[in-house]
């Protein structure tokens, strides 16, 4: 029976906003059809090894085009999540018990293994609604709403872009605004900043529900180099404050020589943590900037699509990334498209491995491995095929493979000797309905 | 608006480029294009640019099949230029969506060139003199009474 | 403060690269290749948006994704 702790998937997957520029579902830029229904539907399986997380997710997209371009999308998302993730705390050669979220009771991590957190099953509702219209003939736009609720979670944005043709409409730029202000509630109430975790029953190192606000601006120029070639260029500023911490991840406070876990000491009768653990704490800030740029090819009927985006952010944390795509079509109705996407990023400033037992704390410590340096690769191969009504069919299966290392400096004692940083292995697969029109 | 101030822009400039235009072209005799304008003297000709991929062009082909009908008695002659690269995919087009006026060809893009084609759809309204009296980039249906209106006006004068 | 001056330089050489090269892209008739689906900068929005929710979930970066522009450019 899995036990219900009942968690956020915000939490567990890091703030899920629904902003037009974070991960929202991006808004389809050619309204040039007739007026009509059409839908785009997915369902998508996401699972990761070792028994850590697996989703379902249910999307569909419909668009109503009026006359003259103009169109309404919405959208609406469903996600049922499950599993555990690693929680923060290292890996130590016998079982470490924690205390739950909620307080109420504790729950055992193996020995020799990355601790993760306790098994929980939550959903996800996601909507938003997006308007496009030109205005008059050079200028297009587009504006939106987007909301996402949790037991724990919820989000509001909305969004609005403009856009200007030159040259012809050899050459569009945009600019870009979205907005999102979430409020989270987390099981048992918002940790105080490296407050220690405490035993079955004590949430006096809990305090109650935050939020946090999101400012995202876009400039963007798209530029047509030939008959079969596109460019686009934008830069991206993201401005987010208020609780960025993950309520749910926390650190070890270990042995200054050793580097393994300090013991607690258990009251006669009291059920607690077996070892020293705080929450985690990071910045009520975080600015980002992104560069990307784009090119798709046309090359005898293949379409090659590659795109480069650099980020980089006031918690220290760089990232390198480049997505390629191929697709190659097979006669009149049906395609290939292998995919391959590398992933490469810095750690945060902040990014403890663990807390040093009798060392002063420091204001912010997360060991979130989502904030630590790894590489990932994606390596996936999609198939589509037109059915004869002209409606589309697709399916997609991936491989995404983390790999990170713990700062070598760092480490003390005998974490030198065991595998500190939890790699990640996960399978996605797809399958997509476009009809109507 | 739109149509009275592209008439003060383009006019004079148009009547003698397309008198050029007409003069070249006819007399050309190497010309892929088999447009003469010279023909179309004393009639109203609405020159219409479209391509099969292009969807608003798609969209102005009943409206300009119902001008070809109703006004085709008064001297309107449509005449759609079509810019595919593939004459297949315009024929195909065709097969789907049939029309009322005639097609010519222009896949070199030297018609469009001569009349400055900056947007498709671009239609030419021109009178029965030869000069340009207006152009209407892209093709809006909230527009089709205002297109209409025009057509008559120019169809009334002498 | 130089992050800041290093993306306004990047942008105006961005926008001065688009706007300044009015000489580059194609004639408008030129366009029936940007305007099939498949060259669409986003073909598939949905697929896009599940991705960028997974990415986002599992690394430290989101979005940068940018606009729309290219097409077949009609109307």
């Amino acid at each position: 029976m899995i036990r219900k702790n009942r968690k956020s998937i915000a939490a567990t997957l890091a703030t899920a906003t629904c902003s037009l520029l974070g991960n929202s579902i991006p808004e389809p830029v050619q309204a040039q059809e007739e007026p009509g229904w059409d839908f785009n539907t997915a369902l998508l399986y996401y699972v990761e090894g070792d028994d850590r997380v697996d989703d379902l997710s249910l999307n569909v997209l419909a668009r109503k085009t009026f006359l003259d371009d103009r169109s309404l999308s919405l959208g609406f998302a469903f996600d049922t999540l499950s599993g555990a993730t690693p929680v923060g705390a290292v890996p130590f050669d016998s079982v470490q018990t924690l205390t739950r979220a909620s307080g109420r009771s504790t729950y055992s991590v193996p020995a020799d293994a990355i601790p993760l957190d306790a098994t929980f099953w939550d959903t996800r509702y996601a909507i938003h609604a997006n308007w496009q219209q030109p205005l008059g003939r050079l200028y297009s736009i587009d504006t939106g709403l987007s909301a996402s609720f949790e037991y724990d979670y919820t989000h509001i944005g909305a969004n609005f872009k403009l856009s200007r043709d030159f040259n012809k409409r050899n050459t569009t730029a945009s600019i870009g605004l979205a907005f999102a202000s979430d409020d989270m509630d987390p099981e048992g109430g918002a940790p105080v900043p490296l407050a220690p975790m405490l035993d079955v029953g004590d949430q006096s190192n809990k305090t109650g529900d935050e939020s946090k606000d999101v400012i995202d601006v876009v400039l963007g120029v798209t530029q047509v180099i030939s008959r079969n070639m596109l460019v686009q260029l934008s830069y991206s500023f993201s401005d987010s404050s208020g609780y960025l911490t993950d309520p749910y991840k926390i650190l070890t406070v270990v042995d200054p020589v050793t580097g393994d876990p300090v013991p607690r000491v258990l009251a006669p009768g009291a059920e607690g943590p077996s070892h020293e653990y705080r929450f985690e704490s990071r910045p009520d800030s975080r600015t980002k900037h992104s560069f990307y740029a784009q090119t798709k090819y046309y090359m005898s009927g293949k379409v090659l699509d590659a795109s480069y985006r650099f980020m980089t952010d006031d918690w220290g944390i760089d990232s390198h990334t480049v997505d390629l795509r191929y697709r190659w079509p097979v006669g009149e109705n049906k395609y290939f498209e292998p995919h391959l996407r590398f992933y490469s990023q810095s750690e945060a400033d902040f990014y403890r491995i663990s807390l040093v037992d009798g060392v002063p704390l420091p204001s912010y410590a997360s060991a979130d491995y989502r904030l630590g340096d790894f590489d990932a690769l994606t390596v996936g191969l999609k198939y589509g095929w037109t059915l004869a009504s002209g409606n589309e069919m697709s399916a997609r299966i991936e491989l995404y493979k983390q790999d990170g290392d713990a700062p070598q400096d760092q480490l003390i004692g005998n974490q030198l000797t065991r595998e500190m940083y939890p790699d990640l292995d996960a399978i996605i697969a797809q399958f997509s309905y476009r009809f109507g029109r | 608006m739109n149509r009275i101030s592209d008439s003060f822009v383009t006019f004079t400039r148009r009547f003698l480029l397309v008198l050029l235009v007409s003069t070249v072209i006819s007399t050309n005799t190497t010309a892929e294009t088999t447009f003469d304008l010279q023909q179309y003297r004393g009639k109203v000709l609405l020159l219409d640019f479209w391509a099969s991929w292009c969807v608003p062009c798609r969209r102005s082909f009943p409206w300009m099949n119902e001008m070809q009908d109703k006004y085709g008695g008064q001297g309107l002659v449509i005449v759609g230029v079509n810019m595919d690269a593939d004459a297949a995919e315009a024929r195909a087009f065709l097969e789907e969506f049939p029309v009322e006026f005639r097609i010519i060809e222009d896949a070199k893009g030297e018609l469009a060139k001569e009349f400055d084609v900056i947007a498709m759809p671009s239609s030419y309204v021109i009178d029965r003199n030869g000069g340009v009296v207006a152009r209407h980039l892209g093709f809006k249906v909230k527009r089709q009474d205002e297109y209409e209106s025009l057509i008559q006006a120019v169809l009334a004068e002498k | 403060m130089r992050i800041f001056s290093k993306a306004v330089f990047v942008f105006s050489l961005v926008i001065g690269a688009g706007t300044g090269c009015s000489s580059m892209g194609v004639e408008p008739w030129e366009r029936d290749v940007l305007a099939k689906e498949e060259m669409q900068l986003l073909a598939d929005p949905v697929e896009a948006g599940l991705d960028d929710h997974i990415y986002f979930s599992k690394e430290a970066s989101s979005g940068g994704r940018g606009f729309g522009g290219g097409g077949c450019g009609c109307n």
